[in-house]
């Protein structure tokens, strides 16, 4: 590196320094100036035929101005809203009548209506009879008869629709790719194991209005007798007991569907299949109550369309009337609530006594609806065990 | 990175829990609507425990029946419908069989003549729920007040099913008339509020109109036109002895109205074409101006407090309502639908204003609030008018007139939910209805 470009290099480094520092500091001692602010008038631009004929109205010989050119700075009052005038005091001498000046301030006598024309003399007298004296409270009765709700009779269950039901179809045929020979009946076989027993003669099976789902039939023996938990079966079935014989086994596919032992429905693996299918919680052998998938929204609104039709607002006062209470009721696995269990767990926007008959309306329309049970899935009590209902009488306020 | 890892962590961690708890949880439905109808109710009989109140123990029966049915929220079971026989007021009420009837209400009752007096008691079920209302209770009266009596036991009824005040132990005043139109004879009268005991109070030799009780009821405030103009007269209800009030002459007064505490009268007054309100000072006269507008001012009103008077001008052009101090000042305008408003009155409740429509040819009796939010129109038709409260705030009465030279004024009552519309009973035509405090 020579000299001159040392030089130069020096005084370029000198520059950018100082140009650095400048960048750096520079704006703590040169601050932009505030500009003035720019003041904005509102003026009327006015033609020049406008002002000769302002010029020319305005009275020249006067010394005081018109009063019309400030009219208009006065803006008139309203029509709609004047403001009142404040009222005068009494002192004040303003007002032309002055009944506080009144020369005789004495009432003036009576003026008796004509008797004989009266038909009153006896009613005033009861006006201020002695009202009514309220006494103590009477005493309690004796005893009372308890409610006597019995329950809804069951129907006698009958699974059938048809008194007689359709014939089965004829199993479908399958043509076999190989031939098979014919096979001959075992002739060791015992003949019990093969000969369908006669059946006792029995009336035919009981008709009813309406078609009974499996799934129901099977919660309706789950009501009767069956635990409300049960654990998981166990992962792999057992093998099927060995055939006695052959010819037996052979035969029996042929027997009819009914003859067969009804395989046991295992509900609790229903349901936790149905659960892990629809995306709820099953209850995985932990012993906890099944508590099946969740409830629907049309389940919800079966239930809320059974209750509403029972809760009567029509005698609650104005102040009941803005009152929402939260009513928790328990429910028995049949759907119907017990009626104990009803208790107020929640209230707004009324006095107490308000949310006291909003409370008894809610009550009486659980216990009246109820008395016939909701329309609950059973599968599903775990979910519907207790029920919170916010009665909202938004919609039946007076409008 | 690692933030996602640990919010997979959280998630699988809690997940479980939040299952378990959503498991546990009650079913929550929300109920926003139900049915408005009137409650089914039976009355069990009023059992005559001594020989001679028989005839009363019905007549009892009947009238608190009438005063239930009458308000629309209640519908009485006929009794051929019940199954179970209540022999005796101490009779065990069998809930099974009046839930049967759909009788949501029971009433048990008995009347015995005791030393003078009726004496009656009465205990009220609630049939569903399976337990008594309330303590019994048991009144006692003079044989000549037996049906203040079954008014006083429809009150307690009606007050525990309902949750509002009560209201049919009161009186209503209002203007008997007779003759045609052109010349009407109109005289006070006094009534219960359902139509029963009609006392003639002045004759019909003047013009009377816009009778007002005082709060506690003893008092009443009319306008009479005994000297040729419309002048103020207070008469005392158990004497039916009546004055003028003191007033400036050449002037005319009219309209007024006791303050709450009974101490003040408000009222309009007129003086070479301007009307304006003033207040009286009732022991010593003294009287104050409260308006000065040159408009006409009338039908004042007190607010339950006494500290506000609602009222109707035309300072606007057409008649509307304000609401002011009770000292004067300014006014503050609440109506502002279409039409014109008048005569105003303020509930006992304090929460909302009654008052008269006229709109496209028809009038209405309506409510608002006292800010003149939530108008409502609860009636219609050729000539609705002069609106007047229940004691407890539920029920409106005023004056229905029908067309024609042979049209006639009747009274109406109808709940301030708009339902209920009925005519009230009177020997005659009426107008100008004013109900009366609740009796003591």
């Amino acid at each position: 590196m020579n000299r001159a470009d040392k030089i130069g290099y020096g005084v370029s480094g000198v520059l950018h320094v100082g140009a650095i520092l400048w960048i750096v500091t520079g704006g703590q001692w040169f601050f932009p100036k505030k500009s003035e602010p720019v003041v904005i008038s509102q003026v009327a631009v006015m033609s020049e035929q406008d002002f000769n004929a302002l010029m020319a109205s305005a009275p020249k010989d006067a010394p005081q101005p018109s009063p019309e050119p400030v009219a208009p700075t006065a803006p008139a009052a309203p029509p709609e809203t004047p403001a009142p005038e404040a009222p005068a005091p009494e002192t004040q001498a303003t007002p032309e009548p002055k009944p506080q000046d009144l020369p005789d301030p004495a009432p003036e006598p009576d003026t008796q209506p004509d008797v004989a024309a009266l038909q009153l003399p006896p009613a005033p007298a009861e006006v201020t009879e002695v009202p009514p004296q309220m006494l103590p409270p009477v005493e309690q009765p004796s005893e009372t008869v308890t409610p006597e709700i019995s329950a809804k009779p069951k129907p006698k269950p009958a699974p059938r629709v048809a008194p007689t039901p359709a014939p089965e179809p004829p199993p479908e045929a399958k043509i076999s790719e190989q031939a098979q020979p014919q096979e001959t009946p075992d002739e060791t076989a015992p003949a019990d194991k093969v000969v369908e027993q006669p059946k006792d003669a029995a009336a035919p099976p009981e008709a009813t209005t309406e078609i009974v789902t499996e799934a129901s039939e099977t919660v309706d023996k789950q009501e009767s007798s069956a635990p409300l938990s049960s654990p998981r079966p166990s992962g792999k079935p057992k093998p099927p007991a060995p055939k006695p014989t052959e010819t037996a086994a052979a035969a029996t596919p042929a027997a009819p569907k009914t003859d067969a032992p009804a395989k046991p429905v295992d509900t609790a693996s229903v349901n936790d299949a149905l659960a892990a299918a629809l995306g709820g919680t099953g209850t995985g052998g932990t012993g906890n109550a099944p508590v099946g998938p969740p409830i629907t929204a049309g389940e919800k609104d079966a239930l809320i369309v059974d209750v509403k039709r029972c809760w009567n607002v029509g005698a609650l006062s104005s102040d009941a009337l803005r009152t929402t209470v939260t009513l928790s009721v328990d429910m028995q696995p049949d759907g119907h609530p017990i009626i104990s269990s009803i208790k107020l767990v929640g209230s707004s926007g009324g006095s107490g006594a308000a949310v006291n008959q909003a409370f008894e309306a809610g009550k009486r329309a659980i216990v009246r609806c109820g008395s016939d049970g909701f329309p609950l899935p059973p599968e599903k009590y775990a979910r519907w065990k207790t029920i919170e209902i916010d009665f909202n009488p938004e919609k039946m306020r007076m409008k | 990175m690692m933030r996602f890892v640990l919010s997979m962590l959280v998630a699988l961690l809690l997940g479980p829990v939040a299952a378990l708890a959503q498991d546990q949880e009650p079913l929550h439905i929300t109920i926003t609507d139900g049915v408005i109808e009137p409650l089914p109710f039976a009355i069990a009989g009023f059992i005559p425990e001594t020989g001679d109140a028989g005839a009363m123990a019905g007549q009892i029966t009947q009238v608190i029946s009438s005063d239930l049915t009458g308000t629309g929220l209640f519908r009485e079971i006929p009794s051929s419908a019940y199954i179970q026989n209540i022999a005796s007021f101490d009779t065990p009420v069998k809930y099974s069989d009046w839930q049967a009837i759909n009788a949501q209400a029971l009433v048990v009752g008995s009347v015995a003549m005791q030393g003078g007096k009726v004496v009656v008691k009465f205990r009220l079920f609630d049939v569903f729920s399976g337990q008594q209302m309330g303590d019994g209770q048991q009144l006692a009266a003079s044989p000549a007040s037996w049906r203040r009596l079954a008014h006083k036991v429809a009150d307690v009824i009606y007050s525990r099913i309902t949750g509002e005040g009560p209201y049919f132990d009161s009186r209503v005043v209002f203007v008997s008339e007779s003759g045609p139109k052109d010349a009407r004879q109109k005289r006070l009268a006094v009534m219960d509020y359902d139509g029963a005991n009609v006392t003639y109070l002045t004759d019909a030799s003047t013009i009377v109109l816009a009778p007002r009780f005082s709060r506690d009821g003893t008092k009443v405030l009319y306008t009479t036109f005994e000297t040729g103009f419309p002048r103020i007269k207070m008469l005392d209800v158990a004497t039916a002895s009546a004055r003028l009030l003191p007033e400036v002459p050449g002037t005319m007064t009219f309209a007024p109205r006791f303050s709450p505490d009974g101490t003040k009268i408000v009222y309009s007054l007129e003086q070479n074409g301007n009307t304006d309100l003033w207040m009286m000072d009732v022991a010593s006269g003294q009287t104050q101006r409260l308006t000065t507008s040159p408009s006409i001012e009338t039908s004042p009103s007190f607010s339950p407090d006494g500290s506000r008077i609602v009222f109707e001008s035309d300072r606007s052009g057409t008649q509307q309502l304000y609401i002011m101090s009770v000292q004067g000042g300014e006014a503050t305008r609440i109506s502002f639908g279409d039409g014109r408003y008048s005569t105003p009155v303020w509930s006992p409740r304090g929460d909302m204003i009654a008052f008269t429509k006229q709109n496209q040819g028809r009038f209405h009796i309506g409510v608002m609030r006292t800010d003149g939010s939530e108008e409502r129109l609860l009636t219609s038709s050729f000539l609705d008018e002069g609106p007047t409260w229940s004691p407890n705030g539920r029920v409106i009465m005023f004056t229905r007139e029908t067309p024609g030279a042979e049209g006639q004024a009747s009274l109406y009552s109808v709940d301030i939910s708009g339902r209920n519309l009925k005519k009230v009973p009177t020997p005659g035509p009426a107008s100008d209805p004013a109900w009366s405090p609740l009796l003591p």
